[in-house]
């Protein structure tokens, strides 16, 4: 069977890597994502799940799924030149598992679309690119629609990445899984509540706190009960992206963050669980 | 929908580097294929964000226009522009 080794929640700010490179590894930016990538290797895991809310690139207005599952050999990113000469990497992927995946959350009652062929932006890759050894682990990405209106209830999410993770419990393979979700809690990319001179802000940074004091108290169900879509999109155009999380804590339930950072200045954090 | 032609004009502006390059040089001539109408033409062709994100265009799409500098627009005067709008 498989077995879910490890969780976690992580930003993917497109100039990230860039950035690290320049202030070396031990900016906070560097120490943060180094603290993941170290539990992740600890966790051995033979493949990732990722669950992330595309900008634009894999899908575009004319096309958007709410939900939809990555099915092949692999894929490339990021794909929207990320500032500083990140890497495009050949992604690996395990279509079967995907596949898999994908038939059971349907048949559960999920309306999930499948592509193949595809492509991924920084918003898949920046994490990925700190915290996935040489690009090596198979990554099965997972997107929810978290930016365009109407995006889906956090309860929807919530109870999806639970079918996902049963439906892994249940994998006839002996396989170690990894769950990621990326994104942020508060953040305003190019809209007009952006700071002066900038391109992006973060509106709510309270709100970003009040997401890390129920997932620091293990109180996912009063999050839910608050992530509306209002409240979510109050905290910034792409403040939806916090469903990412919302999907990932399914898979951590009943147990303590190894750790939580916060980075609120950015309207984001870092949290890892060891569930093995 | 051409305001979703304009979203799709943001894109090629990232994706396509010999249509950014004519987005900078003679975004008149560029824009001229995607059909759109009289008032988004000239909002585009002047930059207008703000009138751009009132008629729906895309305010995340529309970040590239700054980033690429098409159509006279900067990342300062998009973020004034920007700014402007009532939130």
């Amino acid at each position: 069977m498989a077995k879910i080794v490890a969780a976690y929640g992580l930003p993917h700010t497109p100039f990230y890597p860039s950035q690290v490179i320049e202030e070396g590894p031990s900016s906070p930016t560097g120490q943060m994502f180094a603290r993941a990538r170290e539990s992740l290797i600890a966790a051995k895991p033979d493949v990732i799940v990722e669950f992330d809310t595309d900008h634009y690139n894999t899908f575009f207005f004319d096309n958007f799924p709410i939900l939809a599952i990555g099915i092949d050999e692999k894929f490339k990113g990021p794909i929207d030149e990320p500032r500083g000469g990140m890497p495009v990497y050949d992604v690996p992927s395990d279509p079967k598992l995907a596949e898999y995946l994908h038939m059971h959350t349907v048949r559960a009652g999920y309306d999930v679309a499948s592509l193949r062929e595809f492509v991924a932006d920084h918003s898949l890759m920046v994490p990925l690119h700190f915290v996935n050894p040489d690009m090596k682990i198979p990554v099965i990405p997972v997107f929810i629609s978290g930016h365009l209106p109407p995006l889906p209830p956090a309860q929807r999410c919530y109870d999806f990445g639970r079918e996902i993770r049963k439906a892994l419990e249940v994998y006839p393979e002996d396989l170690r899984v990894a769950i990621i979700g990326t994104g942020s809690f508060s953040l305003e990319v190019f809209g007009p509540r952006i700071d002066p001179g900038k391109t992006d802000a973060v509106p709510d940074p309270e709100w970003g706190h009040e997401v890390c004091d129920h997932i620091d108290a293990g109180d996912i169900k009063g999050l839910i009960a608050k992530a509306t879509e209002d409240r979510m999109h109050a905290a910034g155009n792409v403040g939806g992206e916090l469903l990412n999380w919302i999907a990932m804590f399914a898979f951590t339930e009943g147990h303590k963050p190894e750790f939580l950072l916060r980075q609120m200045e950015q309207g984001h954090g870092y949290g890892g669980w060891r569930l093995d | 929908m051409s305001v979703n032609a304009i979203n799709r004009l943001c894109r090629e502006v990232l994706r396509d580097h010999v249509f950014r390059a004519a987005m900078k040089d003679n975004p008149a001539k560029a824009i001229e294929p995607y059909g759109l109408t009289p008032d988004e033409r000239k909002a585009l062709l002047a930059g207008d964000v703000a009138a751009l994100h009132h008629m729906g265009v895309n305010d995340f799409m529309m970040g590239y226009l700054a980033r690429f500098g098409s159509c006279g627009l900067s990342v300062p005067l998009y973020n004034e522009r920007i700014r402007s709008v009532p939130h």
